[in-house]
């Protein structure tokens, strides 16, 4: 493939760079002031409950070293417990925890753990190795969610989740993220996750990608990625819409899982979502977002911007998945 | 409709307003350019100069109320040389200028009562180079008369008639003798006669001594000169001790250990370059610096010395040694600029925004391979201590502190184990920036642990490479003399990269990571 092909096709799909993303959409369209609300996911999560927005219940939160003295009681709670870094990025701190065992315990990725490095891996939280620049962070104590569904013979030891682009508050691409053996049960992408592109109207899965390459099965599991139904499509929908409703960010991304009791729920925003994205749909952003930039949206009810995206979508992603599947 | 608008001619003129403000720094660095070159005809690269020397002698003392002289000798004038614009800095000294009677030597001569605290002198001067083709002056070339040694006690004399007997029959000739006579002077082990001939003085001095005695001994005219190498910038450099003489009609210079290409007499004799009295803590630093000016340009001209345009970018003025500084300081944003570059462009990953370019500027010290290898020992040693610190369970800040105490130590250790071995690494170590690299070696760790070992070196890779890169780039010498002579490129940069605060396109890593979306179809 030479080289002018290959500098033309990414032209083509209008795949956007780094470079653009910083300049164009995220110094652009998210001012500075509004960053903090989803940096932090305390805020987030109380803004998230204002609007009505479904999330995990907070257990508890730990800011000090006075207040480690709680962490065994927020431990015991019944559905497990995910500890986070209120300000992490890129999920880098994160530890679920499933059940008490003898003398620790028992990690969701089946490993156990002694109370003593719990409580260092907090210590390490508050001291702000995990947040950005530093700074000293509060450990947030969420419970766990249980996911059981449709992407459980697609996902290796972890929860798969879902994270939607919005853009100026109309949803405009969507992918699946899901663990694998590689990223240790975390659905990041760049610690070797499998990316899903999602057909934004209908929820379907479409292919996967991993480590920037084109897969159509799942590494570990070997089932097919491909047609999968995302159950609570348009609610996920909804919530990613009411996101920007709350944070006024022009582009963001809205992570959601789903509990199997609870149903969707907000995990956590993204200011400065990526651009992987892109692989996992097999098409570049900018068809998406220059038809929403174009139009005001500023008027729009809720529901007319999720329409308004998904005839976006349709526009440039003209065929249903299923058929494209049957291929 | 109309918000939309409003965002997207905000976005449209913050691109043309940078484009403005960066074509108008980029404009003036290159008027000011062509203003130096073409107007006063600065020469464009480093090798048509170097003839030229600013030459400084920065005297610092302590002093403690009472009455102070201080005595330090400055180039003489009028003997054949050309002595360029003198400066003297004195404070509130009084400033004294004595001529030896034989015109050898010129002297200041600094006073005052009731000084207190530490004080500072200093002499600038331009001077140009000499070389073993410059003629020495008249009266060197005189024949003397033979000048009977002073050795008092018979021993002395004993073994100077047995040692200049021993010789005579050796030689030739006068010239051979005295060929002779330097070399058992200068040879690593002495003679028995030779050792009880030298005059107890400060190292070189006395072998150079005993041979002028004995050169005048023999009716040839001969003087110890003192004065500075020239080889290149040195902020502290060392002066030297050599011996001058004219036999068979030709100047010679004897150096130990080899003859410079160029050099610079700052004095004649036995003396110290700076005697004080009533000052304590007396220390010396002669700097030098090689100037851009060759013989007619502008240093004589008039008209440049009253250019504002030149004189506000230009370091002529500052001290010797605060220009030395800047010749380091100017190249930074050279690295800076590589780095940007090579992030927006290229999208290397690197292990901190900056830090490649300060591990950059540290290799000025070690030099590129073994700032390298120091820099991955370095690293290499304190991960290894860091992973075993991850079981005692630190809190984050003590254990960058146990870190960094390491890396001190460690650093102590190379020097002493280098010193031994002959190396000169181990003296060059002592900027090197142990800040950063503690900040790196935890950054690495990190993502040691939250990805992989690869990713890691990957990105420790990564950064040295720049690091290196930027380092090539702020030593060359013609980078480096054009930012220091042409400061006026800093506007170029910086408007080099403001445009590059507004590129867009891709960056060549992200061909391959869309590799999937790209090529026809």
């Amino acid at each position: 493939m030479n080289v002018l092909d290959f500098v033309s096709g990414l032209q083509r799909k209008g795949v956007i760079g780094l470079n653009e993303r910083n300049l164009r959409l995220v110094a652009e369209l998210n001012p500075r002031r509004l960053m903090r609300l989803v940096n932090d996911k305390s805020i987030t999560k109380r803004l998230a409950l204002s609007a009505g927005i479904p999330t995990p219940d907070l257990v508890g939160s730990i800011s000090n070293s006075f207040e480690m003295r709680n962490l065994k009681d927020m431990l015991t709670y019944q559905k497990g417990v995910a500890i986070k870094p209120a300000c992490g990025s890129q999920g880098n701190g994160i530890l679920v925890i499933s059940e008490p065992m003898k003398d620790g315990y028992r990690l969701a990725n089946g490993r156990r753990i002694l109370f003593e490095d719990l409580k260092f891996h907090v210590m390490n939280i508050l001291s702000g190795m995990y947040s950005m620049g530093g700074l000293p962070d509060t450990a947030l104590i969420e419970e766990r969610v249980h996911f059981a569904g449709v992407f459980d013979d697609i996902s290796f030891k972890g929860v798969p989740d879902i994270r939607i682009i919005v853009l100026e508050g109309v949803p405009i691409l969507a992918m699946l993220r899901l663990p694998t053996a590689d990223s240790d049960g975390k659905a990041n992408l760049h610690k070797g996750g499998v990316g899903v592109g999602l057909d934004l109207v209908t929820g379907m899965s479409k292919l996967g990608m991993q480590y920037g390459k084109t897969i159509d099965l799942h590494p570990d599991t070997a089932n097919s990625l491909t047609g999968l139904q995302t159950p609570h499509w348009d609610e996920m929908l909804t919530m990613a819409a009411k996101a920007y409703e709350v944070t006024r960010l022009g582009y963001l991304g809205a992570d959601i899982v789903i509990d199997a009791e609870k149903g969707p729920l907000l995990l956590e925003l993204n200011a400065r979502p990526g651009i992987a994205i892109q692989v996992a749909n097999r098409f570049g952003l900018r068809k998406h977002v220059e038809p929403v930039l174009e139009r005001d949206t500023s008027d729009m009810t809720i529901e007319e911007r999720i329409a308004f995206g998904k005839e976006v979508f349709r526009d440039v992603h003209p065929e249903p998945p299923l058929a494209a599947a049957a291929e | 409709m109309l918000r939309l608008k409003v965002a997207t001619q905000t976005a449209v003129s913050s691109q043309l307003h940078t484009r403005i403000l960066a074509l108008a720094l980029v404009l003036a660095g290159v008027l000011i350019f062509v203003h130096k070159t073409v107007r006063y005809n600065y020469p464009i690269f480093p090798d048509d100069v170097r003839t030229v020397w600013n030459l400084e002698v920065l005297i610092e003392f302590a002093a403690d109320n009472r009455p102070v002289r201080i005595e330090a000798f400055l180039p003489a004038r009028g003997t054949g040389r050309d002595v360029v614009d003198e400066q003297f800095y004195s404070g509130p000294f009084g400033l004294r200028l004595a001529q030896s009677g034989d015109d050898r030597n010129r002297r200041a001569i600094w006073t005052y009562r009731f000084p207190e605290g530490l004080k500072v002198l200093r002499y600038r001067t331009t001077v140009i180079e000499e070389s073993g083709a410059t003629p020495l002056p008249e009266y060197m070339r005189r024949e003397i008369e033979r000048v009977p040694p002073p050795f008092e006690s018979t021993l002395e004399q004993q073994a100077f008639l047995v040692w200049i007997s021993n010789l005579r029959r050796q030689s030739a000739d006068a010239e051979s003798l005295i060929e002779l006579m330097l070399q058992e002077i200068f040879s690593d082990t002495l003679s028995d006669e030779v050792a009880a001939l030298v005059p107890p003085l400060p190292a070189p001095l006395g072998r150079l001594e005993l041979a002028r005695i004995l050169l005048e001994s023999q009716g040839v005219p001969a003087r110890i000169a003192n004065g500075v190498v020239l080889e290149g910038p040195r902020r502290r450099a060392e002066t030297v001790s050599w011996l001058e003489y004219h036999i068979a009609d030709r100047d010679r210079r004897y150096f130990i250990g080899g003859s410079p290409s160029a050099f610079f007499p700052i004095w004649y004799g036995l003396d110290e370059l700076v005697q004080a009295e009533g000052a304590t803590e007396l220390s010396t630093q002669v700097s030098l610096q090689p100037s851009r000016l060759a013989g007619t340009s502008v240093v004589t001209s008039r008209a440049a010395r009253d250019d504002w345009v030149l004189n506000l970018f230009s370091f002529d003025n500052l001290p010797l040694t605060t220009q030395l500084v800047h010749q380091v300081l100017l190249t930074i944003p050279v690295g800076i600029m590589i780095l940007v570059f090579l992030r927006q462009f290229v999208g290397v990953q690197t292990l901190g925004t900056f830090m490649p370019v300060l591990i950059g500027i540290a290799f000025r010290e070690t030099a590129l391979l073994s700032g390298v290898l120091l820099f991955s020992l370095l690293i290499a040693l304190g991960l290894a201590l860091r992973f075993y610190l991850e079981r005692l369970k630190l809190l984050l800040v003590p254990r960058l502190a146990v870190v960094l105490v390491f890396i001190v130590l460690c650093m102590a250790f190379i020097t002493n184990l280098t010193v031994g071995s002959g190396v000169r690494l181990g003296l060059s170590i002592s900027l090197f920036p142990m800040v950063i690299i503690t900040m790196t070696i935890e950054r690495m760790s990190i993502v040691w642990e939250e990805y992989d070992g690869m990713e890691a070196i990957k990105q420790g890779l990564g950064s040295l490479a720049v690091a290196s890169l930027t380092y090539l780039a702020m030593v060359n010498p013609q980078v480096e003399y054009m930012m220091f002579n042409f400061p006026e490129f800093l506007l170029i940069i910086m408007g080099l990269c403001l445009l590059m605060g507004r590129y867009m396109g891709m960056r060549l890593t992200e061909f391959h990571r869309f590799r999937e979306l790209a090529g026809p179809r």
